[in-house]
């Protein structure tokens, strides 16, 4: 048993747990749906995971340091529709510039955001309501309420959603799924390996301890908002591409389903602990649900959102107590394995009763 | 003789106000545990944070080495090699161990090497002989271990001095030894300590040299052979009783509220006392004594889990503030900016908060008129200083922001009122005036429980003075036997005897 302890933790059976939940949750509205999982079924999940999970990646590291992201809807859809209207005017364009062209937009988007947070001084959830509506009036500006038509886009753009990395029998890997599995692979490695990974911890878990060790607390948090940025601009290409039509309401609401993805993915909103595997099953058991609940005739429309409110209620609510549950099991067998921890513990209550 | 690592010279440095350091010169050997001691607010922790980068010095100079360094912030501190460790340790709770030791190294390559760096960690635990499992994460650690954990950080960072603010405060006695042989073991291998404490037993088990501070000046400085307790409390305490007003005789009247065997668990015990009305009861003791835990047990804001309270002749459970209020218990905190008073709002409506109901019309609104007429009457009895009790309560100094929280309190018309350092960190004009007002309640039969971190003004003001120590009762002394020194003893757990036979 404290073997097995020791190479895992309460994190790590954390997530083994949400996978579980997936697992259970794809099962009853099996049981429910007739014909429910079909490869459609499968294409449209994981296609709206991959953009979503890209944006709650995003946002995962911007949670670690105690702040808020919710201009990413925006950003979104600004790169959504100015890339989209670029490609429109310009069929010749190369997609390693369309793509490119949405990073840097959302770059700069977010580079404002860092720069009003760190340097400023204005908290986080402040500036952010406040760019959420500027980038988007921004976009409506300069949309002057027109809409990007598939029918315009260039091929490459429309076609890339089928685009297939491999197949497994019905169930097909879509390029843009490769493409979110291999931003989780990166930004794991940026979290685990690089000292800048591992200060985002720091600052969420104690800002003050990171103040006292000396790290620049603010050029971290800056670039936590610009990788967020970046992040929401590859989604708002991949958004693009997905949808083909884009309108000014482009990427509304994807502020909170990020939100809610990472925060079912077990990332504490205290800031300091939390990892993209998890925001990425957080995105994959929202969006299944959303989607679940769609084909669900059972539900009236008008409640699917209540519902999904709700059971990320719940979600979030079990959680915490299944984490404090199993931390606690943790620091019990810590404590077994130094018994002169236990010994003095003893010692220590033995002394109090005495006195 | 060898030289000293570090010495600070003539330092000096001033806070609005109060001179929090004069002309203090202090050096520290390699190899030495050097302890400073010295009541509340005697400048210790000042001069941590100016040898840890967080305040400049005003005057005077820092020699690292024989060499003259400017320390600006925490990353100086620790490119130097000084390292402090606090009370209350600071982890990074979500971090494993070994990463809580490395966390600030530069030096450790692009790329984190797990491996390497769990082996690097166990190696530094093991030099300092504590045994701790690397890869658990720092929430679930003792306070001890998170303290080795941070000694650990220190000693990998190469620290020479390491400065240890009351390290021992939370520590149970077995921890305390634990944490005893590391600080051994440092010495042994040629790090100073500055080792700052409140248990002058400990002080005297560790240090080899002993600097006592008071109000900011080095009063004396002796190796430990050559220190007496008593000595070291006679340096301590020693202060003039100058800008002190001496409480009258009242007449003492009838008994309002006795306490029994009043505890919490963690926090405080067995806490007994009678308060009679006329009186002054003074509370005295050094910090993580827990007087504010009681006062707070008492006021209902973190209600004790046993013992009595008798209040007028029956038995009471206090469980909220509002319960306190009708009884007619008050409580005046310690923190006027957290606890106390609500900034931006004016005087008058600060005033009236607690007693709502009373100012309200049958519609349920507040009638303003009354309410600062309540807040005039206020204003003109304690002299509060402000254009109108329209004014918010931010722009006023200190002072009158605690005149307006007592006008607060006594408008509850309180017949038991506690006041928690009342004259804290405003000046000694205003310092006077609530003297005497705490003289004037008495007179008028009030009951006043005097928390206060100032002996002197205790003394002063106090008819009798209860002195408490890390949660415990030391005793209750009648104003004719309690002087500085029997206090400051008993304060400091330095004689039982005179615990038992009054508590």
């Amino acid at each position: 048993m404290k073997r097995l302890l020791s190479m895992t933790s309460p994190e790590r059976v954390r997530e083994l747990i949400l996978i579980l939940l997936i697992v259970l949750v794809s099962l009853f509205f099996s049981s429910q749906i007739p014909n429910y999982f079909n490869a459609r079924f499968f294409n449209r999940v994981s296609t709206s995971v991959a953009i979503t999970a890209v944006i709650a990646i995003g946002q995962t590291l911007v949670f670690l340091t105690r702040n808020f992201d919710l201009s990413v809807g925006s950003i979104v859809g600004f790169t959504a529709y100015f890339v989209g209207q670029q490609l429109t005017r310009n069929n010749d364009i190369p997609p390693a510039l369309a793509v490119l062209m949405a990073v840097g937009i959302g770059v700069v988007m977010g580079a404002i955001n860092g720069v009003i947070i760190s340097y400023g001084r204005v908290p986080s959830i402040i500036t952010t309501i406040g760019t959420l509506a500027v980038y988007r009036t921004l976009l409506i500006e300069f949309s002057d309420a027109q809409t990007v038509l598939t029918a315009k886009l260039p091929k490459w753009v429309v076609d890339l959603p089928r685009v297939n990395i491999i197949s497994f029998g019905d169930l097909d890997i879509r390029l843009v799924v490769g493409i979110m599995l291999l931003v989780v692979v990166i930004f794991q490695f940026v979290l685990t390996y690089l000292p800048f990974g591992r200060r985002l911890y720091a600052i969420g878990s104690n800002p003050e301890a990171a103040r006292n060790a000396g790290f620049p607390s603010q050029q971290i948090v800056f670039i936590a908002f610009v990788l967020s940025g970046a992040l929401s601009g590859l989604a708002g290409f991949l958004f693009l591409a997905r949808f083909g039509n884009v309108t000014v309401v482009a990427g509304q609401g994807l502020e909170f389903a990020s939100i809610a993805a990472i925060v079912v993915g077990g990332v504490s909103n205290n800031g300091g602990s939390g990892t993209v595997f998890g925001a990425l099953l957080g995105a994959i058991m929202i969006d299944l649900l959303e989607n679940s609940l769609i084909r669900w005739l059972a539900i009236s429309e008008f409640w699917r959102d209540a519902i999904l409110g709700m059971l990320i209620l719940l979600a979030v609510a079990s959680d915490k107590l299944v984490l404090s549950k199993l931390r606690s099991i943790w620091t019990r067998s810590e404590l077994q394995i130094t018994d002169e921890t236990v010994v003095e513990k003893q010692e220590a209550e033995h002394h109090v009763a005495k006195a | 003789m060898e030289k000293p690592v570090i010495e600070t010279r003539h330092i000096s440095k001033r806070f609005d106000m109060t001179q929090a350091l004069c002309d203090v010169s202090l050096d520290l050997y390699p190899g030495e545990v050097h302890a400073l001691v010295g009541e509340n607010g005697a400048g210790k922790s000042t001069l941590i944070k100016i040898l840890t980068g967080i305040h400049r010095p005003d005057e005077g100079e820092i020699l690292l080495d024989g060499k003259a360094v400017q320390i600006h912030n925490s990353q100086d501190a620790q490119a130097l090699g000084i390292a402090a460790i606090y009370q209350e340790p600071m982890v990074f709770p979500d971090l494993n161990v070994a990463e809580n030791i490395f966390i600030s190294h530069q030096d450790r390559g692009k790329f984190v090497r797990w491996g390497k760096m769990y082996k690097d960690a166990e190696a530094v635990l093991a030099k300092l002989d504590v045994k701790l499992n690397v890869r658990s994460q720092a929430r679930g650690l003792t306070l001890a271990a998170q303290q080795a954990v941070e000694i650990a950080k220190a000693i990998s960072l190469q620290a020479r001095v390491l400065i240890m603010d009351e390290p021992t405060a939370s520590l149970s006695a077995h921890e305390v030894q634990q944490l005893f042989k590391l600080i051994r073991s440092l010495r042994s291998q040629g790090v100073s300590i500055l080792f700052i404490g409140h248990r002058l037993e400990e002080v005297f088990e560790i240090s080899d040299r002993i600097t006592v501070l008071r109000d900011g000046m080095k009063i004396s400085s002796k190796l430990r052979s050559e220190a007496t307790t008593e000595g070291v409390i006679r340096d301590m305490v020693g202060r003039e009783i100058k800008d002190f007003f001496l409480k009258g005789a009242t007449k003492r009247g009838d008994l309002l509220m006795s306490v029994r065997n009043l505890s919490k668990a963690g926090v405080f015990r067995g806490i007994s006392f009678d308060v009679y009305g006329g009186e002054v009861l003074g509370f005295a003791g050094l910090i993580g004594s827990r007087r504010t835990d009681v006062c707070l047990a008492l006021f209902g804001i973190e209600p004790a889990d046993s013992g009595e309270i008798i209040f007028e002749g029956k038995p009471q459970k206090i469980r909220s503030p509002q319960q306190a209020l009708e009884l007619g218990i008050t409580y005046a905190s310690e923190d006027r900016r957290k606890l106390g008073l609500t900034m931006p709002m004016s005087i008058a409506s600060n005033i009236s908060l607690p007693m709502l109901p009373r100012y309200m019309n049958v519609l349920g609104l507040i009638r303003r008129h009354e309410e600062i007429a309540a807040a005039e009457e206020f204003r003109r009895r304690l002299m509060i200083r402000a254009e109108s009790v329209n004014v918010p309560v931010e722009r006023l100094s200190g002072g009158n922001q605690q005149k307006v929280m007592l006008s607060k309190w006594l408008n509850a018309n309180p017949k038991v009122l506690i006041l928690d350092e009342p004259t804290r960190g405003i000046d000694v004009g205003a310092k006077a005036e609530v003297h005497h007002m705490i003289n004037d309640l008495t007179d008028r039969g009030l009951a006043v429980i005097l928390v206060s971190s100032d002996l002197p003004e205790v003394l002063a003001m106090s008819d009798r003075i209860l002195v408490m120590r890390e949660g415990r009762q030391m005793g209750i002394f009648e104003k004719a036997q309690a002087t500085e020194e029997t206090i400051m003893t008993a304060a400091m757990g330095q004689n039982h005897n005179v615990a038992e036979v009054a508590a």
